[in-house]
């Protein structure tokens, strides 16, 4: 009979905690409703993790100046697309506002709604060129870019700096050691640091981006041309790829599984002398870093086209589903008003030209020249306008990358990659 | 061990006298070279057994442990002491290493090589990741949703579980099955549709939706470990209780439920964790409400890079809860898994 009356005890127990469970879960413990209704002043933003810095101390500034509260709605970068992806087809959202990678336009284009009238002549002259061009899909702007990034130069300015290194290195290769600015010289340096266990630069082959600027570099439209045809296999993809693997000698081993992780890693652990890389990671260094205080930056190096970078902007969109048309537009606006407060975040990055002049000047803020000088570069150019985008870096450029930069031959596997991605489009 | 095989210390193969009397105060074993199998070889060789002396006579028999359990000849023991280290550690060490990695400071959890220890410790790192938005907010819907979810299956796949054991029916087994199949089918393919569901009724962003989402995850599981459970239970228990007078649900509720209470203590464990670390359907299915920690979680790398040290702290503390109430039901869960294990 105890064991009984413990059972009764347990359900009984068990049932005022399921009761109590129940009730509170009638508002959850996060906050408001998801959609407080048509015309609220409250709206949803669903933003990537790493975004949710950037836009608070915007949302704080939007509340005072517009009355729009703004509840974040925080996920990781893969999560993200598989939740817009869902709640766009169920034709429901549960936002109002949702911070887009740049790469995701083209396949969320139906589900967003035109914001044409926010691009002003006079915002289109503030934002970046190949921006203003990225945001219009179909002929009308559907995202407010709200920061960007582009891949700069990082380099060890101690090492640079030393004299013992400057005097040999121009005893061996016959000019001054500085900040790389084309191919040859960014290899020249490679080789030059890579001694006593340190490298000169890593290769990533995890990740396309890098290869696809050289791309750009090489005077090449990235993978596809204006008229979607598949250009993966001309000469300056060749070329490109092929200095991309040159420098595979002067990178730790294993290149074929680095990515921006553990690049970034390797540079702020002191083992590599250079490395290409997006330019919020030079205010990211942590203090304890062997490098911290010693890294310089140049803008991203040039090839027979000149510099060019591959942006990587998000973009403040407006879904077509939502009930705060008029708020979450009413923010976005105020977010491209008040671009600059988003620099004073950890990650410092805002999408306004004249956001980053205004700090490009002060201390800790010298990606910022780099940055403006690679965005504005006439080479630069974001990345190709398809909802198959995703799809091609992960079933063939990267896979594509990984092989060449373990010895295959470019050639053939660029042939290779044209037919996968003729299949993919078509 | 009426017919159990042991093993000498001379490394052969010995077989026990299946006639053996209990409590005899004396144990046989057989010589070393006694090999044969056969119960007629047996028979002969018990003639040449050798008397041990039985740890009731004050003399412990090698092999035999405290409880007079016999444990092998000392090569096994050493083989199994190795397994089970290595078992261990292939368990166990993420989980140190995760413990470790959260009083890192910044340059350590990314250090090349890694570093199982901290050159420097830091409680920086929860103070970080504590003092997040919203952590505690993810905390109390992780609470509530695993609490539900974990009712929820126990209070479907105990009667499920019950009708199916006892009631033998054709239907029964398809429906066993079916509910095994449902196991079998990526968890994305039905996450979205159930999302759309549940923002049609209303309930999106509510961890009663998360819950029932967990639910599916469950209940499957749950009903076939229930099932095994009852399948362990002499159903002599439920007749001797409908003679003294139970109707049917009376036995099931005052005699065979605090049988299983053990298999149902391993059920609810199994309930609860699937709901607490489960991660798609939180990110497919919450927003600012019911937002779950394994999102928050998650939510620490981003397209910026990775925050080593604040994803390990919270993931520490978010298996505080999970150890506590697996030891506060240790010894239920040992009863639960050796339930039917001295069945037949």
């Amino acid at each position: 009979m105890s064991s009984r009356n413990r059972i009764s005890k347990l359900a009984t127990i068990g049932g005022l905690c399921t009761a109590v469970a129940l009730v509170a879960t009638g508002c959850g413990a996060g906050g408001p409703t998801s959609t407080d209704g048509a015309g609220s002043s409250s709206i949803n933003v669903l933003v990537e993790a790493g975004g949710h810095a950037e836009l608070q101390p915007i949302a704080d500034q939007c509340k005072k100046d517009t009355g729009v509260n703004v509840n974040f709605v925080e996920l990781p970068y893969d999560g993200l697309f598989n939740r817009l992806s869902s709640e766009f087809s169920s034709g429901t959202v549960s936002f109002d506002v949702a911070a887009l990678d740049s790469v995701w336009l083209p396949s969320f284009k139906d589900a967003l709604q035109p914001i044409d009238e926010l691009f002003t002549d006079e915002a289109k002259k503030d934002i970046f060129p190949a921006l203003v061009k990225e945001a219009n899909v179909d002929g009308h702007f559907i995202g407010m870019p709200a920061w960007t990034n582009a891949e700069i130069v990082l380099y060890r300015k101690d090492l640079f700096e030393d004299a013992k290194n400057k005097a040999d290195f121009k005893a061996k290769y016959g000019y001054e050691l500085a900040a790389p600015k084309t191919w040859q010289q960014y290899q020249d340096i490679s080789a030059f640091f890579t001694k006593d266990g340190m490298f000169g630069t890593d290769v990533k082959g995890g990740v396309e981006t890098e290869y696809l600027t050289h791309v750009l570099q090489a005077g090449s439209p990235m993978v596809l041309d204006s008229n979607n045809n598949v250009v993966i296999d001309n000469a300056a993809h060749k070329q490109a790829l092929d200095f991309y693997t040159s420098l595979v000698k002067d990178a730790p081993a294993g290149a074929a599984q680095v990515d921006w992780a553990a690049a970034q890693n390797l540079f702020n652990q002191g083992k590599t002398a250079m490395t290409q890389f997006w330019a919020h990671a030079y205010r990211q260094i942590p203090k304890d870093s062997p490098v911290y205080g010693k890294v310089g930056t140049a803008p991203m190096i040039g090839g027979s086209a000149g510099v060019a970078g591959v942006p990587g902007p998000w973009y403040l969109s407006v879904p077509k589903a939502t009930k705060n048309a008029d708020a979450a537009k009413k923010f976005v606006r105020c977010a491209f008003d008040h671009n600059d407060l988003a620099i004073q975040s950890d990650l410092g990055l805002a999408a306004r030209i004249s956001a980053f002049q205004k700090y490009q000047d002060q201390p800790g803020y010298e990606s910022f020249k780099p940055l403006i000088e690679t965005l504005n570069a006439p080479g630069t150019a974001t990345r190709p306008a398809t909802a198959k985008w995703q799809q091609i870096v992960d079933t063939v450029l990267v896979p594509m990358l990984q092989k060449a930069v373990a010895g295959g031959d470019s050639a053939s596997l660029l042939a290779d990659a044209k037919t996968k991605i003729q299949a993919l489009i078509k | 061990m009426s017919t159990a095989e042991a093993h000498d210390d001379g490394g052969r193969t010995a077989a026990v006298v299946p006639s053996r009397p209990r409590h005899a105060g004396e144990a046989y074993r057989t010589a070393p070279d006694a090999t044969e199998s056969t119960m007629a070889s047996q028979t002969a060789q018990a003639q040449q057994t050798i008397k041990v002396p039985s740890p009731a006579g004050g003399r412990k028999r090698r092999g035999v442990n405290r409880e007079g359990l016999e444990a092998g000849k000392r090569s096994t023991r050493t083989i199994l002491w190795i397994l089970l280290a290595a078992s261990l550690i292939l368990y166990g060490f993420p989980f140190l290493y995760l413990l470790l990695t959260s009083f890192k400071t910044p340059i350590d959890t990314i250090a090349v090589p890694p570093t199982v220890l901290p050159r420097e410790w830091t409680l920086l790192n929860y103070v970080n990741a504590l003092g997040r938005s919203g952590v505690l907010a993810s905390f109390i819907n992780s609470t509530q949703t695993a609490v539900i979810s974990t009712a929820l299956s126990l209070i479907l796949a105990v009667p499920a579980a019950y009708g199916i054991t006892r009631y033998k029916t054709r239907s029964g087994r398809v429906f066993i099955m079916a509910a095994l199949v449902t196991r079998m089918v990526p968890p994305v393919a039905i996450g979205i549709p159930l999302a759309s569901m549940m923002a049609s009724v209303g309930l999106s962003d509510t961890p009663i939706a998360l819950s029932i989402a967990h639910t599916t995850i469950s209940l499957p599981l749950s009903i076939w470990l229930m099932s095994s459970f009852f399948e362990a239970v002499p159903q002599d228990l439920e007749e001797a209780a409908t003679v003294d007078g139970c109707s049917r649900l009376g036995a099931l509720w005052r005699v065979v439920i605090p049988v299983v209470s053990g298999g149902i203590a391993v059920t609810a464990i199994f309930a609860f964790l699937a709901s607490w670390n489960e991660f798609l359907f939180a990110l497919l299915m919450t927003a600012v409400r019911s937002q779950t920690t394994p999102v928050v979680i998650a939510n620490f790398q981003t397209q910026f890079g990775l925050d080593w040290g604040s994803m390990t702290a919270l993931a520490a503390v978010y298996s505080i809860p999970v150890i506590i109430l697996t030891l506060l039901l240790q010894r239920k869960i040992v009863a639960g898994m050796t339930l039917g294990a001295v069945k037949g």
